[in-house]
């Protein structure tokens, strides 16, 4: 089966923990995962500067490795993602920030990948609170 | 056959971009000419009060992508006539032309719809 | 089309699960996971609730979440992993996250 993926939660959130457990026994159980899609303030889990202590689970890593590994489609609402302070190198620059904190394997884009992933998958499931 | 969306918004619009980002999932599903549906429950009816003044909180005005909606091609919008009685709210006095449903209309509107998105 | 509604908010603090449960199909199941598996703490009148769901309506809860809380799930109520979590959301025609 196809699964489309949103999360809507942080990463310290219990929910992003959840996605990234669904999302992993889903790829073992055979399935499909069309695309990761982060909003809101799930944004930050494509942050690569969160620092998590060395005995805490880091969560936007084990995302970053899960995307990279399986090589899936992992997009990140841009606008969500402006607002929250998450940009690209290419964002900084645009708007004259220091530095970015999105990088590969992570993609900026719209609302519109939300939904055609919705459209290419079997089930849309989606993450957040707590 | 293009699946159909149920946007399900719970959230009032002063409690964070929520209520806002809900309705920016709906608005970009209508500008793809996808088949979506857009229900207020809980305090998400309280977006459609009247007389609001975003302002007052230094916030845009929600009311105005409300009634963007429909130029979005987004024109099927419910409210829970449960949600709309336990806050006060008449539905004449909305500030968008929107279906009232009772609980039992709307398990069956949830039960049509392809899939289901609830903030 | 059976939805599988999934709830992760303490009901004790959170309207989502009475509002879920007056929308409930009569084929549709519910997913308790994270704090929403408080509902089957024991002798709570969410727990007595939804032991009086109709049989139709499968009742499932997240095994790590309860493990994680000491709590133990009520016959009516079937535990999953995230396999069975997967598997479910494949049975259910659609998934709905109160989020």
């Amino acid at each position: 089966m196809k699964f489309a993926i949103a999360l809507f939660a942080p990463p310290h959130a219990p929910s992003s923990r959840r996605a990234l457990r669904f999302a992993q026994a889903a790829l073992a159980g055979g399935h499909q995962i069309v695309r990761l899609f982060f909003y809101q303030d799930a944004v930050h889990n494509a942050s690569s500067n969160v620092v998590s202590a060395q005995d805490e689970l880091d969560t936007p890593a084990e995302w970053r490795e899960l995307v990279h590994q399986q090589q899936l489609d992992g997009v990140v609402c841009i606008a969500a993602a402006l607002r929250r302070g998450i940009l690209n190198e290419q964002e900084a620059q645009r708007y004259g920030r220091s530095a970015g904190n999105l990088e590969a394997p992570w993609e900026l884009s719209g609302l519109g990948q939300l939904h055609e992933a919705a459209q290419t998958a079997d089930r849309l499931i989606c993450f957040g609170g707590p | 056959m293009a699946k159909s969306l149920l946007i399900i918004s719970r959230q009032s619009p002063w409690s964070g971009p929520s209520a806002r980002e809900a309705l920016d999932i709906a608005l970009a599903g209508g500008a793809f000419d996808l088949p979506l549906g857009l229900l207020f429950l809980d305090d998400g009816v309280l977006q459609l009060a009247p007389a609001q003044q975003p302002a007052a909180v230094q916030q845009k005005d929600l009311a105005a992508n409300l009634q963007a909606l429909p130029l979005f091609g987004v024109e099927s919008l419910y409210a829970s006539a449960r949600s709309l009685q336990e806050r006060g709210l008449e539905p004449r006095a909305l500030t968008l032309a929107v279906e009232v449903l009772d609980d039992a209309a709307l398990i069956a509107l949830i039960d049509r719809y392809d899939q289901v998105i609830t903030l | 089309m059976a939805t599988l509604h999934v709830l992760s908010h303490s009901p004790f603090t959170d309207s989502r699960l009475s509002s879920c449960l007056r929308l409930l199909g009569p084929a549709d199941g519910l997913l308790l996971c994270g704090d929403a598996v408080y509902a089957l703490q024991p002798g709570s009148a969410q727990c007595q609730a939804l032991d009086l769901m109709p049989d139709g309506i499968g009742l499932f809860a997240l095994d790590e979440d309860l493990g994680a809380r000491a709590l133990t799930a009520p016959a009516r109520i079937q535990v999953v992993d995230y396999p069975g979590f997967v598997e479910l959301s494949c049975r259910f025609d659609k998934v709905n996250s109160w989020l």
